[in-house]
């Protein structure tokens, strides 16, 4: 079997792509969720649905949009709907949860507006919500690969900052951490990382990756560096099983890599109800 | 009813009918913090209608996803009440956790079954061109049974919504009150899915509640406001929808945005003059 997969260029690819969204998606998660913001993602990702919809609809008029990767729209429009989550977070000052659904059933209903404009309900937008293995290209690999390691660099450098404001945000204000700045770099590396995932697990699964992985991890780890190596684990191995299981049975890759990361979370919950 | 309705009278009727129930459990959901449930919720009730299709497929009967829908999103918030326990610390990752596992179950039977693409649109982002009569009467009776349940547990549902403590001492049965809001939220995201679809149910639930808690006062206005804006949503959406042409369920939530974004700006503006 993973002979056939080494064998086509484009399952190859596939196969870079994927395992390095499997490292960065589940890292970057376990921020997320120690933040106690997993819904972020979600909101995160189906705004970039309205910017590929967008970018699809502005193509048939612009044709020197039509080369350009919708992707690359899609992460625009993610980074300006995290802005305007922060924003609608301080209209609604206690009604705080609101602004995700907000931010999120605006951006689906905006998406199928442009996309229905667009006559865009094709196969091409299955494979946006769902993910796809076929026709990846090298310079997909290569685009990837180049935001795999700014997020390596960001999480690096700003390492101390990034675990102070998961654990106490006011805390951190007071030794001086540039808080805002943070929260925005952070913002925009997770819609990068966002739009990179797209590619292999679509639209409506990224959040899957990012968050599954981190929840089993949350159940077994006693330390925040554990969560790290716990996550990562779960997370490449979601995507490694998934990939060779969708391209095998021939479906959705996001959907097998959703669901093995899910039999991984009710492993572990079993698992560790009995040693209780 | 012996006439038979053509389908614009029932795609009609049926989005009037759920511009009004959404928005009045979404004012619920919003109270108790829960806008997100509905959410994850609408993802479980694809599941489920991809496993109706699929069932239907193979055993070769007519089920109406609609039915299996339903039950699939029945039992998925009662697993995110049982996940809330799981995770006492991060309560907040029990719905994206029911989230992808229905999105992901969903793309996986899509893919296994052999429809083409446009009936899974149908039911992601909705047309109201697509009501049939047997939808129209789940839609009919299903409301039923949420206006009824609804005004019958009024106060119960206000008292566990707003202090639960209180309500505990008082001796309003929680856990009962607790599922009986479940299976409302259920029954009102299964009905929603084919005027505006699984993936803008959601907004059918929060974006008008949203609006009306800008300008209301009491819990009383905000059940008022929600369900005018509710309305007026649906029914300038399915007129714009209808006239460019353009995907109904897109532009109701369309049209629930604008009006979010004019009250927002307006009401923020006043309060400064004031």
């Amino acid at each position: 079997m993973l002979a056939v997969f080494l064998q086509y260029s484009f399952l190859r690819y596939a196969l870079i792509i994927g395992l390095l969204v499997g490292f960065l998606a589940p890292v970057l998660g376990v921020f997320i969720v120690m933040r106690r913001q997993a819904l972020i993602t979600d909101a995160l990702s189906h705004i970039t649905l309205t910017g590929i919809a967008f970018h699809l609809l502005m193509a048939q008029s612009l044709t020197v949009l039509q080369p350009v990767n919708p992707v690359y729209m899609g992460m625009g429009f993610s980074v300006t709907g995290s802005l305007l989550l922060e924003r609608l977070r301080h209209v609604y000052a206690s009604y705080k949860e609101l602004a995700v659904p907000i931010i999120l059933s605006s951006g689906i209903g905006f998406g199928v507006v442009f996309l229905s404009l667009a006559d865009e309900f094709g196969s091409d937008l299955f494979r946006y919500l769902f993910g796809s293995i076929i026709a990846v290209t090298s310079q997909d690999a290569l685009v990837v690969s180049l935001i795999a390691v700014i997020v390596i660099l960001f999480i690096i450098f700003f390492y101390k900052e990034l675990f102070f404001l998961s654990f106490d945000e006011e805390q951190a204000k007071i030794n001086g951490i540039p808080t805002k700045t943070i929260n925005f770099l952070f913002t925009v590396i997770a819609a990068l990382v966002i739009a990179s995932s797209i590619r292999i697990v679509g639209i409506l699964l990224v959040s899957s990756l990012m968050i599954l992985p981190v929840a089993a991890s949350v159940r077994l780890s006693k330390s925040f560096k554990q969560m790290f190596v716990y996550a990562f684990l779960f997370g490449e191995l979601s995507v490694a099983v998934g990939l060779l299981t969708a391209f095998y049975f021939d479906v959705a890759p996001g959907g097998m890599i959703a669901l093995t990361a899910l039999l991984i979370l009710g492993i572990v919950i079993g698992l560790k109800k009995e040693t209780h | 009813m012996n006439v038979e309705w053509t389908f614009i009278e029932r795609g009609i009727t049926a989005a009037v009918i759920v511009g009004t129930m959404a928005p009045l459990i979404g004012t619920i959901l919003a109270v108790r913090r829960s806008s997100v449930v509905s959410e994850s919720l609408s993802h479980v009730t694809l599941t489920g209608i991809s496993a109706g299709v699929l069932l239907s497929q193979l055993a070769g009967t007519e089920i109406n996803p609609l039915y299996t829908g339903f039950a699939f999103s029945l039992i998925g918030s009662l697993v995110i009440e049982k996940l809330r326990q799981l995770y006492p610390d991060f309560q907040d990752l029990a719905a994206p956790i029911i989230l992808s596992a229905g999105l992901g179950l969903s793309a996986l039977i899509m893919s296994m079954s052999k429809s083409g693409y446009g009936e899974w649109y149908d039911y992601l982002f909705g047309n109201i061109v697509s009501v049939t009569r047997g939808d129209l009467q789940f839609i009919g009776f299903t409301a039923g049974i949420v206006i009824l349940l609804f005004f019958l547990f009024f106060k119960e549902i206000k008292a566990v919504s707003f202090d639960k403590e209180y309500a505990q001492v008082s001796g309003i049965p929680l856990s009962l009150v607790n599922f009986l809001f479940s299976l409302l939220t259920a029954l009102v995201i299964a009905m929603s899915m084919k005027v505006v679809g699984i993936l803008l149910v959601g907004a059918l639930v929060s974006l008008p509640v949203a609006s009306a808690l800008q300008l209301s006062k009491s819990f009383k206005q905000l059940l008022v406001w929600s369900v005018v804006f509710g309305e007026a949503a649906v029914i300038t959406g399915v007129f714009f929808s209808y006239h460019f042409n353009i995907a109904t369920g897109g532009m109701i939530v369309v049209m629930m945005s604008v009006m979010l974004a004019v009250v927002v700006v307006w009401s923020e503006k006043w309060r400064f003059s004031d």
